[in-house]
């Protein structure tokens, strides 16, 4: 039975490792607290991130943030720095989309729920004691790849883009080709506000291919020349083209001033007033700490 | 030897403690299928039926059929199964005498292995491969279609299915390849004259079990179909499949239709999947 | 049959054994030529030196560590609770249970088996969302909860290893410990479970592995994009893992460099994976060859 033997002590090895491992993972924070001391931190910032950070130095504990998916860089990056500084805070960050961040907040599931849109009408009925803070300007354009030489629209040919009525780019003065449709699903905030100012709260044709998030989108039409799709202006980079819309450039510039219209607001929410942690986190967003991180993310600080 | 109280004290304590085990999965299993009864429950009225089998998914307008889903997730796994049973056959047929001997056991080698890739692998690769290659072979379609993900799932299910068919035709083969031999027939003759008609149940739990497995990815589907959720009319059109959508509606309106959508579609999931692996290891059991 | 039939069916055959191979190696040299020059500390661990990461608990924001870390610890706690229940159910349906609940749980293991892995996220989602209405209502997915769906996933594996393990011994084994005076307890202990341990500890081995590749149930109990730099703090907390970071990359990458992260993470899961099925694999050859002699 020598075989039998090794067989058995392997199954005990084998459990004992990953019981090991386990442990080991879970319970790997506990010597991090020495480290944050031995911390190297570039010379020239240490000053002016000292403060910046103050109001976290004496917090712990967890912040759960989840929802749209164009705020997702903005918080992924404060939250990477303010953990940073503390090494007893914990910062998670997920997507979703607005109405997912909504629910999932007014649920009680997350702390912060992000939503690109103003809350509904039966969203403030069902959660009676969310309370919003709008942090960043954003505009919504449509975009395009970037060889594609339809780089205009207006917005009747928007509507009828989407809709599903236009379906060759050669009828919009581009190369001949198939159209295709690209959209984001409907917990999207950046859908709703596309749909309403952008389509006049038109159809958008149902064979239209669905993403989740801005992410996605930008990586579907990046990746094929006869792509449309929308998205938030704070996230275009090379790799798409935004579109101008009824004779008004894409542009953040734009959005703010008015000129380009398809704009909304980046909000975050909380149940009830927030406290803590939630309370640091959104002071520090909104306060003169966060605009940085805003404008990284290629949007308009609100101040 | 001890004294026979102690070790039959003991024998009991095991006894229950064993025992208690395989009640605890028993358990499990039924509060599966509890909460999805429970939180679909609003969907048996005749007002939820209505609303959420129907075949249009517009949530925006108050639409919440999962009809569209259904037949999507259907034809996408039959697709996949079409493709991948005929290639698993024509496999096994290879390593059980039409191919040399020599390589029969490198290739089930590397069958076996195929069952260690993880979906989300082959998601990954055929999401970075597939779109682009369909949109240039057939000029139509954004590339996000039926086509990619049912080739993409069939390559997932081909091991599953040959290791089925195998490993019926292990036991089957030795018996009935030294009378064909002898009879003076040729490999070929012996796996398709013979072998595939005898193994016919098996073939058909193998086929089975892989149309489960096909019905029941979610990666696959959410990544490479397109996700709109239509009846599927063409391979190159976008479709959505039951698993993805529950994936994709999941969070977003906690007890509201859509939301109950979810759990009627996870019900539907359930009901199917574990009908087909009833029936298929049952009628594997009554062959063996 | 025709000549010309069997010729057809001849070439279909070596088109299909070859073309399946070619499939995997295509697939694996595209994973390795994508992610290349990206496999090293890198890949890991980002700016962090590896050993404050690995040993100190520095925070890593961009490497796949926390990733790798938290498919680890999740692999761990759901086979620390499938393993021991799997060979226990198993066992006892093997050696004890009487027909009718044999057939029972033979049933249930099969539907179980059967269970598509997103309505087994599903179900973990419905339990937090019942807990909240009853008895815990401060209740979020979370890591154990993770752990449980999975273990509750890979569990049919680890029981019907376990059972057709058993079942397989020969006779001349199941007379050994009774002949000598054992007790039920004894012969379990010392003679049947060793005899199966090969067999046992591939589906240990197999189930192992199928908790790590799994992305359905974690995407909707508890995974998320980014969870502190590190590896899992709490068993309530949410948790990064490396199939979950693999869509998520490939969904919504910024980055050239961030989608070659993805090529490198699918290398590193492929890799973890196959280790471990190969294992499985080769138990179960050499058992079979064992007990076939």
């Amino acid at each position: 039975m020598m075989s039998a033997r090794f067989s058995t002590r392997s199954l005990a090895l084998l459990m004992t490792l990953l019981l090991a491992v386990g442990l080991l993972g879970v319970a790997g924070c506990s010597s991090a607290d020495e480290d944050s001391a031995t911390e190297e931190t570039p010379a020239a910032d240490t000053a002016a991130e000292a403060t910046a950070f103050d109001a976290f130095a004496e917090l712990e504990g967890d912040l759960d943030i989840a929802g749209g998916t164009a705020h997702i860089p903005v918080m992924e990056a404060a939250a990477a720095d303010i953990m940073t500084s503390n090494d007893a805070i914990l910062i998670t960050v997920a997507g979703g989309g607005s109405g997912v961040g909504v629910e999932q907040v007014g649920e009680g599931l997350v702390e912060i729920g992000n939503a690109g849109r103003a809350l509904k009408d039966e969203e403030v009925e069902f959660y009676p004691n969310l309370v919003s803070f709008a942090f960043a300007v954003d505009g919504v354009a449509a975009v395009v790849h970037p060889d594609n030489p339809v780089t205009e629209l207006s917005a009747e040919q928007m509507q009828a883009i989407f809709a599903g009525e236009i379906t060759d780019w050669a009828d919009l003065g581009g190369d001949a080709g198939e159209i295709h449709l690209f959209t984001r699903d409907e917990a999207s905030g950046t859908r709703d506000v596309f749909w309403s100012k952008a389509l006049a709260e038109g159809d958008i044709a149902v064979e239209a291919n669905v993403v989740a998030s801005n992410g996605a989108m930008k990586t579907a039409v990046s990746g094929d020349p006869q792509a449309i799709g929308y998205m938030g202006i704070g996230g275009i980079d090379d790799s798409v083209a935004g579109v101008t819309f009824d004779g008004v450039a894409p542009t953040q510039d734009n959005a703010k001033d008015g000129s380009y219209v398809v704009t909304r607001k980046l909000y975050m929410n909380t149940k009830g007033e927030p406290e803590g942690l939630t309370k640091a986190f959104i002071d520090f967003i909104l306060g003169a700490d966060g605009v940085s991180y805003i404008v990284d993310g290629g949007y308009i600080p609100i101040f | 030897m001890g004294s026979t109280d102690s070790h039959s004290r003991t024998d009991a304590l095991l006894r229950v403690t064993l025992g208690t085990a395989a009640a605890i999965s028993v358990v499990a299993v039924l509060s599966i299928f509890a909460f999805l009864v429970y939180f679909s429950l609003p969907v048996f009225s005749a007002e939820g039926a209505r609303q959420v089998l129907s075949w249009d998914w517009q949530p925006l307008q108050g639409s919440f059929g999962i009809l569209p889903m259904v037949v999507g997730s259907l034809v996408l796994a039959t697709f996949a199964v079409a493709l991948a049973f005929p290639a698993a056959v024509l496999v096994c047929a290879f390593a059980y005498g039409v191919g040399p001997a020599r390589l029969a056991r490198p290739v089930m080698a590397v069958i076996n292995l195929m069952t260690g890739i993880p979906t989300i692998v082959y998601a990954f690769v055929a999401v970075m491969t597939i779109p682009p290659l369909l949109r240039d072979i057939f000029e139509q379609g954004s590339g996000f279609a039926l086509l990619g993900a049912a080739v993409t799932l069939a390559v997932l299910v081909l091991p599953t299915i040959v290791l089925v068919i195998d490993s019926n035709w292990r036991g089957l083969a030795p018996r009935t390849s030294e009378a064909c031999a002898s009879l003076g027939m040729s490999p070929v003759q012996h796996v398709f004259g013979v072998l595939v008609p005898v193994s016919g149940s098996a073939l058909l739990s193998a086929l089975v079990l892989g149309f489960g497995r096909a019905l029941g990815d979610t990666m696959i589907a959410l990544m490479l179909t397109g996700n709109a959720p239509l009846l599927p009319t063409s391979a190159l059109g976008s479709i959505r499949a039951l698993t993805a959508h529950i994936g994709m509606v999941m969070a977003t309106a906690v007890g509201g239709p859509a939301h109950q959508s979810v759990f009627a579609s996870g019900l539907i999931l359930l009901l199917v999947t574990g009908t087909i692996s009833a029936l298929v290891r049952r009628s594997v059991r009554l062959e063996a | 049959m025709r000549k010309w039939r069997e010729r057809i069916l001849v070439g279909a055959s070596w088109v299909a054994a070859f073309g399946v191979l070619a499939v995997v190696g295509v697939l694996v040299v595209f994973l390795v030529a994508r992610s290349a020059h990206i496999l090293g500390p890198q890949l890991l661990f980002g700016d962090v030196p590896w050993t404050r990461a690995v040993f100190a608990g520095a925070r890593v924001f961009d490497g796949i560590w926390p990733a790798v870390v938290g498919t680890l610890t999740l692999v761990a706690l759901s086979a620390g609770i499938a393993i021991p229940l799997g060979l226990a159910a198993g066992i006892h349906v093997s050696e004890y249970a009487g027909p009718r609940f044999k057939a029972s749980v033979t049933l249930v293991v099969d539907v179980l088996a059967g269970i598509p892995s997103i309505v087994m996220g599903l179900f973990g989602f419905s339990m937090i969302l019942l807990l909240r209405r009853t008895v815990a209502q401060e209740a979020k997915t979370g890591l154990l909860l993770a752990a449980v769906c999975i273990a509750l996933l890979v569990l049919p594996y680890m029981i019907r290893a376990t059972q057709s393990a058993l079942a397989g011994l020969p006779m001349s084994i199941r007379l050994l410990g009774p002949s000598l005076g054992m007790s039920q307890t004894q012969t379990l202990r010392r003679v049947l479970v060793p005899a199966a341990s090969r067999g046992i500890l591939s589906g240990a081995i197999l189930s192992v592995g199928r908790a790590a590749e799994d992305t359905a149930v974690i995407m909707l109990t508890g995974a998320v994009a980014t969870a502190g730099g590190r590896g899992p703090q709490d068993l309530l907390g949410k948790f990064e893992a490396l199939p979950f970071k693999i869509f998520v990359i490939a969904a919504e990458h910024n980055t050239a460099a961030e989608l070659d992260q993805g090529f490198g993470a699918a290398l590193v899961l492929l890799t973890l994976t196959a280790t471990l099925f190969i294992g499985a694999y080769l138990l179960q050859r050499s058992l079979e060859r064992r007990w076939n002699n």
